[in-house]
């Protein structure tokens, strides 16, 4: 004996209650799907928003506009647009990170990364005088120790360059 | 899935390329549409012709919708500006109406408004349709007129409606299909079968 096959339509009453919000994502879901290959489900479909419309008192008036609409988007090119991802947006998570990332950056410039560094940020101004003598006794010397004749050295003018 | 889900599912589906689902969407809402373009447009034929510009517009800018308001609310604005963009273009054209800036707010400017020529067959239509959904509301047993009525006009769900009549949520399912497909059954012959307006 043959199974009788299985309805690919939805019933109407499934479409009346569609109407109203009161369907399952996703039995709501299949059900849009269904409408875009099934003229007869969207025609009662289309029934049922015109009895609502009726009973709020709006009228019946240009019944061929959604005709002419879709007349002219023949002519028009599919939209086509890359399908966004359905999420939640979480502004305060993002806002928490933003925070964070601000005060972790805030301290970074503030604390010193090394100890050398610690010292330098530390160091009197007065200490830079003290170490003239000795990075130009250096220089004079390093020169001497290593240079050729093809060798051009230029001297740093260590008392501008510190500066 | 409510009924703001359902719109944006639509407009993914037209987005996928599936123009039928921008027909239901024009389906759906072009009757509150052309309710608002009333109160700014009273010659008949332009507010069609806003209508349609109107949906025409929105079909182009659905890659820009973000989903963020509800579709009704995008197309609402896309409606109101191609409206004012409208009357703006026609007090340039018409000298006995002095040009002006345009506000922000939606309310459209009187002196902007057409005067009314409703065509006689767009007034007969709406009181046919108000006499044949009366007498359909009417001629219905009470407990079904009582729940399309909570529906459609209170805008109550299912489970308060089945609250406030002490009765099963699939009752109420059934009580509101029933009285749609009544009244449905008396427009049919007014708006037409649906086999006369497939799109």
């Amino acid at each position: 004996m043959m199974q009788p096959a299985p309805h690919p339509h939805p019933d109407d009453e499934t479409l009346s209650a569609f109407v109203d919000g009161e369907l399952s994502d996703d039995i709501a879901e299949t059900m849009i799907k269904q409408l875009s290959s099934n003229a007869a489900s969207r025609a009662r479909l289309t029934e049922y928003w015109a009895v609502g419309d009726a009973l709020r008192g709006l009228s019946g008036q240009a019944p061929d506009l959604t005709q002419r609409v879709m007349a002219v988007l023949e002519s028009e090119p599919t939209v086509l647009a890359p399908r966004r991802k359905q999420h939640t947006r979480q502004p305060t998570l993002w806002l928490a990170a933003a925070t964070v990332a601000a005060i972790a950056w805030g301290l970074w410039q503030a604390v010193p990364r090394t100890p050398s560094e610690a010292l330098m940020a530390a160091a009197p101004s007065t200490q830079h005088d003290n170490v003239m003598p000795y990075l130009a006794a250096h220089q004079d010397f390093a020169q001497a120790m290593v240079s050729t004749s093809e060798m051009q050295f230029t001297p740093v003018n260590l008392a501008e360059a510190g500066r | 899935m409510s009924d703001r889900e359902i719109d944006l599912q639509l407009v993914e589906r037209v987005r996928d390329g599936d123009k039928q689902a921008f027909g239901l969407l024009v389906e759906k809402y072009r009757r509150k549409l052309l309710r608002l373009l009333s109160r700014m447009v009273r010659d008949q034929d332009e507010m069609e012709d806003i209508a349609q510009e109107t949906f025409i517009k929105a079909y182009k800018a659905l890659p820009q919708f973000r989903g963020e308001a509800a579709f009704y609310t995008w197309l609402y604005r896309i409606a109101v500006n191609t409206a004012k963009n409208y009357l703006a273009a026609r007090s340039k054209a018409m000298p006995t109406v002095s040009s002006q800036s345009m506000g922000d707010d939606d309310e459209p400017d009187e002196r902007l408004v057409a005067h009314d020529n409703n065509t006689p067959e767009s007034e007969l239509l709406s009181k046919q349709v108000a006499i044949a959904v009366n007498e359909a509301v009417e001629a219905l047993p009470e407990e079904l007129r009582q729940a399309i009525t909570l529906r459609e006009i209170e805008g109550m769900s299912y489970e308060e409606i089945a609250d406030y009549m002490g009765c099963p949520i699939g009752t109420v399912r059934s009580r509101i299909f029933r009285a749609r497909e009544a009244i449905a059954t008396k427009l049919r012959p007014i708006l037409g079968t649906p086999e006369d307006r497939r799109w």
